[in-house]
């Protein structure tokens, strides 16, 4: 049992989290990329521009600049430290279902991005800066998945970062792979390697396929690996399980959001990297998206906004 | 883009709902201005050969005509501060400077902040802690624990009778229109039942301590009474600054708060609701007590709700969970009376729930403290506590009232307006509007126009004498300086009226000011309440507790 609002403040903080997370990755690979003065760097400022929804042509503001907007600009409400911020505000409104290693570890984070010398530090060791990020966040994790109890309260979160990440993570494969892509056929090395940095995944992909670094291959592994953390499969997979979980605790008739996690698993278990490569990845994937966008809604009619009449005692 | 969907919308009504509702530090110090504020009288400063020196003061520790806590008048230091004194002296600058730092750091990571809303950026503030903890000898400490057991008895009992029969009101003790016509009081509380007639479940007293070292009320807080989330953070913090001095001295525990608040909270259900189900109501995220709300409900281990987390449904109150609508017993609130409930109260506001104020005259549900507590803590009331102790209990009141002259009585009017250059003068009035009179300091023609005016309208107008608070040492920008102290203890009531063994010690920080409220500069400090009469240990670290 847990108060509706405790459990929407929740999943957003799962949702921000893991969007700071995702942010910060994107603008270390961005800035990583353009170090060697190539084309493919341009393409992967294209990428990780587009996947945030400002795509440009890559060129009319530099990836420095890119990057720090998007890591420090706190009037974007997409930026990370905007993300962090609204992370922290519904933590402080959970306060009391959070352990404290948890909240310090957020709170450190923020105090750190928020403070008047960030920029500085920023400008000083973008890298430093950004790895650092990352760390804290899975820092954050970590204490939440040791020192929380893996009841209600951490499942809706767990679900928020699920969620998010399911969505995140389609919106860069559709960038790269769905779209008409302004530089063309995806096929430069170095930006493939950055899509799959982008993800967090280039390590466990070269454990799979070995160097061999093929379209195909990485939308396999991102889509469709049952393993990889990162993979929309492995997303929905835990979307369905902490669902149908909840819904337990709930008790019977109302099988809203669990049905549609447990359909939109079933579509990415029976599916192939066959079938992708015959239609495109597009329509797979923006199903995903959608699917996610009902799922979303679901969850709130099932666990937050429901209907008072329907849940009054007799 | 889709997916960047958001939640955080300032909503904007609760927002100004909760400003608006905040009147107050902190502290939850709510519109009534500390009486003691405008009381300060030019401080008569010692000579520097007078002053007992510290080792790393470059002035020498100067307490002034204050009170002092750990000096005697001589010089000497006071026997219960000896541990601590030692420690002081032997720590350097730097080290103390050092302790201090990892103090505040420790409390911006806890997040034991509020916030500052800014027009472009939001800071989060700490409110100033002070490393050196206040100690209170166990003698002293019983004293004040029987004085204000017996003054909260009291003060319950009295408002038993105003909301019930009113027998005092009828033998004259109080004058009938001074509490009838309180803002404070609430006509929807007469003839309502409440168990163990515990009208106030958690009193927060301000104590101050006087010149000749006795301590004294200054004020009662029966409404929503707060500071305890730092009395606790407090003491967690002076354990690990001064882990040795602390287990050597034998200190009395305060770790107990939040479960003793609890079974308080639980004594007030009814007897056949087993396992009563206890809430703490905040009026949310932009309450500056919104940290103390969450600690509190995190160590009780009870859900912390918003208004626009409960329902009212045929008189019973429930809140919206993940798995439906659960009833509720027992409201911890921390609203203000005047927000909890705008069908009966104020109609604007969205911090409470509508048909709340019904459910609890139901019986169905607790609201803690009770709505109308607030009559007794008013100002003129306040100048007749003692007698009503004594109506009730039979008893002279162990705790002595600063003295309070009440203008709307003529042979204390007389005498205040003839002596007009000693008193500070006050109105009583909700609207205060009328400003006062600082006797010692104003010129005579002030004095004139303020005696005309208390003339003309004798039953708005308090005087109190200039009072001192006592000084504690404190480290400020990195000396030891005399700091004027409080003493906010806490006593909870329901079955039984417990007096916790500990206080908040709030702080005026700025040199000779008598201002410790937290939005006026003011900090806070530990308070060591000593198991033992002479504060040294007894051989079994700090396991002396006394029952």
């Amino acid at each position: 049992m847990m108060l509706a609002r405790v459990a929407d403040s929740l999943y957003w903080l799962g949702r921000y989290i893991e969007r700071a997370e995702h942010l910060s990755r994107l603008s270390s690979v961005m800035l990583n990329a353009t170090l060697d003065q190539t084309g493919s760097g341009a393409h992967a400022v294209w990428i990780a521009m587009a996947a945030v929804g400002e795509p440009g042509d890559g060129e009319s503001v530099g990836s420095f600049e890119a990057a720090e907007a998007l890591v420090l600009n706190r009037g974007d409400p997409n930026s990370v430290v905007s993300s962090l911020a609204r992370a922290r505000e519904n933590a402080r409104q959970v306060r009391d279902q959070i352990t404290t290693e948890t909240w310090e570890r957020l709170n450190l984070l923020y105090l750190k991005v928020t403070d008047g010398d960030a920029a500085k530090a920023f400008a000083g060791g973008s890298d430093n800066f950004l790895h650092d990020v990352i760390a804290d966040l899975h820092l954050f994790k970590g204490a939440a998945d040791t020192t929380m109890s893996h009841g209600e309260s951490w499942r809706f979160m767990m679900l928020g970062i699920y969620m998010e990440r399911a969505q995140l993570v389609s919106r860069l494969l559709e960038v790269c792979f769905a779209e008409s892509p302004v530089h063309g056929q995806l096929d430069d090395h170095v930006a493939l390697v950055s899509l799959l940095r982008m993800a967090c995944a280039l390590e466990p992909y070269l454990r799979v396929y070995t160097a061999e670094i093929e379209p195909r291959h990485i939308l396999e592994f991102l889509v469709f690996d049952e393993d990889f953390p990162r993979s929309i499969r492995f997303a929905t997979a835990q979307i369905e399980q902490h669902l149908s979980a909840m819904a337990r605790a709930i008790g019977g008739e109302r099988a809203g959001p669990e049905r549609l996690a447990g359909r939109l698993k079933a579509r990415l278990q029976f599916a192939d990297v066959d079938e992708l490569e015959a239609v495109g990845a597009g329509p797979l994937l923006t199903t995903v998206v959608n699917e996610c966008a009902r799922i979303h809604e679901a969850i709130y009619e099932t666990f937050v906004a429901y209907p008072l009449e329907t849940r009054l005692p007799a | 883009m889709r997916i960047y969907a958001a939640n955080v919308e300032l909503r904007g009504r609760d927002r100004r709902d909760a400003l608006e509702s905040e009147r107050r530090d902190a502290f939850g110090d709510a519109s009534k201005v500390k009486r003691n504020v405008e009381k300060s009288v030019a401080a008569k400063t010692q000579t520097l050969d007078d002053a007992p020196t510290l080792p790393m003061t470059e002035a020498a520790y100067l307490p002034g005509i204050a009170y002092d806590e750990m000096f005697t008048p001589d010089g000497e230091v006071r026997k219960h501060y000896d541990p601590l004194h030692g420690r002081m002296s032997t720590l350097g600058a730097e080290e103390l400077a050092g302790r201090q730092r990892t103090l505040e750091r420790s409390f911006l990571l806890q997040g034991i902040t509020f916030t500052v809303y800014g027009a472009e950026n939001t800071t989060e503030r700490i409110i100033p802690t002070d490393l050196f903890p206040r100690i209170i000898p166990a003698a002293e400490w019983s004293k004040i624990e029987a004085g204000l057991t017996q003054r909260l008895q009291a003060l319950n009992l009295f408002l038993a009778d105003i909301y019930g029969d009113q027998q005092i009101l009828m033998d004259g003790v109080v004058p009938r229109e001074l509490v009838l016509g309180a803002p404070s009081y609430r006509r929807e509380m007469q003839h309502l039942y409440v168990p163990h007639k515990a009208y106030a479940n958690v009193c927060g007293s301000d104590l101050i301590r006087q010149q000749d070292g006795e301590f004294a009320v200054l004020e009662d807080n029966l409404r929503v009474p707060s500071g305890v989330s730092y009395m606790l953070a407090n003491r967690d913090a002076a354990k690990r600054t001064f882990p040795g001095t602390y287990r050597a001295a034998g200190v009395r525990p305060v770790e107990r708060y939040p479960d003793l608040l609890l079974s308080t909270l639980k004594s007030m259900a009814a007897d056949w609701r087993n396992e009563p189900q206890v809430v703490v109501l905040t009026p949310g995220v932009y309450n500056s007590a919104y940290y103390e709300h969450a600690y509190l409900a995190r160590l009780m281990g009870v859900p912390l709700v918003e208004g626009r987390d409960l329902v009212v449904h045929e008189n019973m109150v429930y809140m919206r969970t993940t798995t439906g609508l659960r009833r509720i017993d027992v409201i911890y609130r921390r609203v203000d009376d005047d927000f909890i409930d705008p069908l009966t109260f104020r109609r604007d506001s969205s911090l409470g729930a509508a048909g709340l104020f019904n459910a609890y005259r139901a019986g169905n549900v607790v609201i803690c403290n009770a709505p109308g507590t607030g009559v007794a803590d008013d100002k003129a009331v306040y100048a007749y506590v003692p007698d009503i102790i004594r109506y009730y209990l039979g008893e002279e009141a162990i705790l002595p009232n600063i003295e309070t002259f009440l203008c709307r009585e003529p042979r204390q009017l007389q005498h205040v307006l003839k002596n007009l250059d000693q008193y500070v003068v006050k109105a009583v009035g909700a609207s205060g509007g009328y400003g006062m009179l600082v006797g010692p300091h104003a010129s005579q023609k002030e004095r004139d126009a303020f005696a005309e005016a208390i003339k003309a309208d004798p039953e708005n107008y308090i005087a109190q004498p200039t009072i001192q608070l006592s000084t504690a040492p404190c480290l400020v920008d990195g000396r030891i300086e005399p700091r004027h102290v409080d003493l906010r203890p806490f006593i909870l009531s329901g079955e039984k009226t417990i007096v916790t063994p500990g206080a908040l010690t709030r702080v005026a920080l700025k040199r000779g000011s008598l201002v410790v409220n937290s939005s006026q500069g003011g900090g806070s400090k530990d308070t060591w309440v000593l198991a033992e009469e002479n504060g040294h240990s007894n051989g079994h670290g700090n396991g002396s507790v006394r029952p």
